[in-house]
């Protein structure tokens, strides 16, 4: 489409930067010179799509390949959904405005299990058929990555095929596959059953499902000669991978509108609910050099006047102090701002602290996650309260009044007790502000205490609890209320009803395929968003199916039952996950990866931190 | 006082006011003001020319820009106000080094270090293109132009509806084809918009509205000579 063609209906909407596509730095090729075009869709909207770093690291990488275009495709915002309906505009990627259902690939990175409705709504807008098998052709391709595809089968009928892990390699492999087989003039099935023998790509159509009386599942049977199991891929040597030189700066205002320098994968600590922590392993790190020269060139590149590390813990970055002294050493000269996301600054030296004292201050916040020390035994959660009071008691001295503390609620074998915990905690802090007496004259204490639900996840050690009912959850937030005593204290929660959604999704198996359909037919879109989240909606569509939310999201698995991702091996051994399960259970904590491995199983790749000399 | 101390105190240096003269474009238009701020910093910044930014807690790059222009319109004559560290830079290298780092739909036109103030904008030249303009309703439109008095209620800064009179405002216009040429007051808080008038229009005729664009193409002076 032209623009001037779009210009009209763009000018209708809010917001028409997010559909206009020509930002700094977006890549324009000569269509005649392509040989695979693959739309890359984030199924949210523009500013949450462009904030994430992975889309990001892939549509440069790919756009390096002379052979391949890869353009950007947001979910249109309701208004603009309208608009395309009512005028037959079909779902066009940024770069080209050329309809995406002509493309070779259409690409999906799924962070969070809340965007599959947008998925099946961008494919619908596309005008491209829902279910893979309704998709006789063997272009266009459905795939889809990021982290929920670690148990992928809520989805499986709609996708063609996935990339387990991270994609820089597996996807370029694919691709060159693909091309093989177009010019050949191959079939699809031929095509996805050769590509099923790629390490880290799951094919769902070539496995058979069966179910048990009671609803749970008989056996993954796989079909033509597919692996038993697959699985996921990772980067090696962070050093030598591909990290682009520049990114698509956007004219409006994003989520994360920053240069970011992701400096390295994984996490070496292990919080029994944290699937990241997990899915992600071994920690690979970038060296300080690399890291350097990346976020330099960035900057540049960019004209971003702010840059932020990325990775799950930045504190745990082994070469910290002498990175952050390389960084400065010419962020401050060119008008750069560095951000360090939740960065503990204990053990630093005064010079640094001295050097990074201005930074721009974002507050104090802790993860205790729990409210007890026996709690936070139980999901390895490694900070004690004397750590909390004592840092609270620094920030203090140093003129901060407030502080925002992150709790989970529902945890595996959380008690009332450890709910008054939480409220204790925040009371102590207040408590302690007011005992000092050199506290800031004249200024009164603030502690928030935000609470999220807990959401047992796929391939962490407590992938067979229960998550607790809605009705529990509800009781357990008004206890916690009634303990908070104090208006100096301040409580807020998440949604329940999409956690609950969440937990059925997270580790549900093929038959929410039909449920996630319904959903979207009744209208489900944009669920993360409470505007547009309905919940009578979602329990519409579990009737229609003859299933309920219930039985996915409560249910406590043994350990030999067959989970819907068994099949699927991220790299964390089973076995291992029950043993952590087992010491959950008695409160037992696991040391980090750096103090001691606990053999998860990560090693098996021959790099990372599992080999690094401590 | 030694070069170098003189240097970490600032001010040693001369700042050169340069006045840059673009056009905003294409997908461009869709970005608002205060959009185009951000982006123009971000370009500047790519560029590596040595800008000056503005002292104090929150630094920032120092840019000045004509008339700001609304969202879903085209400039070709925009302008916007900067300055330079002197350090012996060409100005016309400081123009091929925005050049350089620019995407397509913004075009960067010339590069000045003389030019007149801001204050002495009078007037934009307008035009609009409609997706079709019938010779019955392009007669209504040349008749309504030229009425004496044109009033049309104007959101105020405080939200407050007003009644203003903007025949005054309308300096000439030219209707062919199928669009219009409208030359309006402009600068000082005189800035007529250009849909204002279209809007009044389709209001006072019954007319159902029409697709336009709008792009600007010229600031003039008082003399309506083009403004430098
Ligand atoms: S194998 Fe050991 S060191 Fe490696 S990730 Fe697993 S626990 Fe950590």
């Amino acid at each position: 489409m032209e623009i001037k063609e779009l210009e009209k209906f763009l000018l209708s909407v809010q917001k028409p930067g997010r559909y206009s596509g020509g930002e700094i730095n977006s890549v324009i090729k000569d269509k005649s010179k392509i040989d695979v075009r693959f739309a890359f869709c984030f199924p949210d909207t523009y500013e949450i799509g462009m904030s994430h770093l992975g889309m990001k690291i892939l549509y440069s990488q790919f756009n390096q390949r002379d052979d391949i275009w890869c353009e950007r495709v947001f979910a249109p915002w309701l208004d603009f959904e309208e608009v395309m309906r009512k005028n037959n505009i079909p779902l066009f990627a940024l770069e080209s405005r050329d309809p995406i259902k002509d493309f070779d690939f259409i690409g999906f990175t799924l962070q969070y299990e809340m965007s599959y409705t947008n998925m099946l709504n961008m494919l619908d807008l596309a005008g491209v058929p829902l279910r893979s098998a309704d998709r006789k052709d063997l272009s266009p391709l459905v795939v889809a990555g990021g982290p929920c595809v670690c148990n992928p089968e809520p989805i499986a009928d709609f996708v063609d095929l996935f990339f387990l892990g991270e994609g820089e390699e597996v996807d370029l492999e694919v691709i060159d596959l693909y091309k093989e087989y177009k010019k050949a003039g191959k079939s699809k099935l031929e095509f996805l059953i050769a590509a099923s023998k790629i390490e880290g790509v799951y094919v769902p159509s070539l496995y058979d499902v069966s179910y048990n009386g009671d609803g749970s599942i008989k056996a993954v049977t796989p079909l033509h000669d597919a692996p038993k199991t697959i699985r996921k891929r990772i980067i090696k040597d962070m050093d030598k991978s591909y990290y682009p030189e520049s990114f698509v700066v956007p004219f409006i205002e994003i989520v994360h509108d920053r240069a970011v320098q992701e400096i390295f994968r994984g996490c070496i600590r292990g919080c029994r609910f944290c699937q990241a922590g997990f899915i992600y392993r071994p920690v690979r790190e970038k060296s300080v050099d690399t890291i350097n020269r990346q976020a330099k060139c960035l900057c540049e590149n960019t004209g971003y006047d702010e840059i932020s590390l990325s990775s799950l813990s930045t504190s745990d970055y082994s070469g910290i102090e002498p990175l952050l002294n390389k960084l400065l050493e010419w962020t401050d000269d060119n008008h750069v701002s560095l951000a360090l996301p939740s960065l503990r600054i204990d053990n630093f030296s005064d010079e640094l602290l001295d050097k990074i004292k201005h930074i721009r201050k974002n507050g104090l916040t802790f993860a205790p996650e729990a409210g007890t020390q026996r709690l936070r035994d139980v999901i390895n959660k490694n900070v004690t309260e004397e750590e909390i009071l004592s840092t609270c008691k620094t920030a203090f001295l140093g003129g901060y009044t407030s502080v925002k503390l992150y709790f989970m609620l529902g945890l595996p074998t959380e008690t009332d007790e450890d709910l008054k915990g939480i409220a204790d905690l925040g009371q102590k802090i207040v408590n302690m502000y007011y005992d000092m007496p050199e506290r800031p004259k004249g200024k009164s204490v603030s502690v928030s205490i935000s609470v999220s639900t807990f959401v047992p996840k796929p391939f962490t050690p407590f992938q067979f609890e229960p998550q607790i009912t809605e009705a529990e959850m509800r009781r357990r937030q008004e206890y916690l209320k009634s303990c908070i005593t104090t208006k100096k204290i301040s409580l807020s929660y998440h949604d329940s009803s999409t956690s609950f959604l969440e937990g059925a999704f997270a580790r549900g198996d093929r038959r929410l395929c039909g449920v996630l359909e319904n959903a979207y037919k009744n209208g489900c879109k944009f669920d993360s968003w409470t505007e547009c989240f309905d919940l009578e909606k979602w329990l519409d569509a579990f009737e229609k199916s003859g299933l309920t939310a219930e039985y996915f999201a409560n249910k406590e698995y043994s350990y030999d039952e067959i989970l819907a991702w068994d099949h699927l091996d991220y790299a964390v051994s089973k076995n291992f996950l029950i043993n952590e399960n087992r010491k959950a259970k008695e409160a037992k904590t696991t040391q980090n990866c750096r103090e001691k491995c606990a053999g998860c199983g990560a090693s098996c790749y021959g790099e990372g931190v599992c080999f690094e000399k401590h | 006082m030694p070069d170098a101390e003189l240097a970490v105190t600032g001010r040693v240096f001369a700042l050169r006011n340069i006045r840059i003269y673009f056009a905003k474009k294409g997908r461009l238009k869709f970005v608002s003001h205060l959009d185009m701020t951000r982006f123009m910093a971000r370009i500047i910044t790519k560029s590596k020319i040595s800008i000056w930014y503005t002292e104090g807690f929150n630094q920032h790059i120092y840019m000045n820009f004509a008339l700001p222009l609304s969202l879903g319109y085209e400039g070709l004559y925009e302008i916007m106000d900067f300055r330079l560290i002197d350090d012996n830079y060409s100005i016309e290298d400081c123009l091929e080094s925005l050049k350089k780092v620019s995407p397509p739909d913004i075009e960067f036109l010339k590069i000045r270090e003389n030019f007149a103030p801001m204050k002495e904008i009078a007037f934009a030249e307008y035009i609009m293109d409609f997706e079709t303009l019938s010779d019955e309703a392009a007669l209504k439109l040349s008749e309504f132009l030229k009425r004496e008095s044109i009033i049309c209620s104007k959101k105020g800064k405080k939200g407050k509806i007003r009644e203003i009179d903007i025949a005054p405002k309308i300096k000439s216009f030219n209707i062919e084809n199928n669009s219009l040429k409208l030359i309006l007051t402009a600068g000082n808080e005189n800035t007529l918009n250009p849909s204002l008038v279209l809007d009044a229009f389709f209001e006072a005729c019954e007319i159902p509205q029409i697709f336009y664009t709008v792009k600007r193409t010229m600031v003039f002076n008082e003399k309506l000579e083009e403004f430098e």
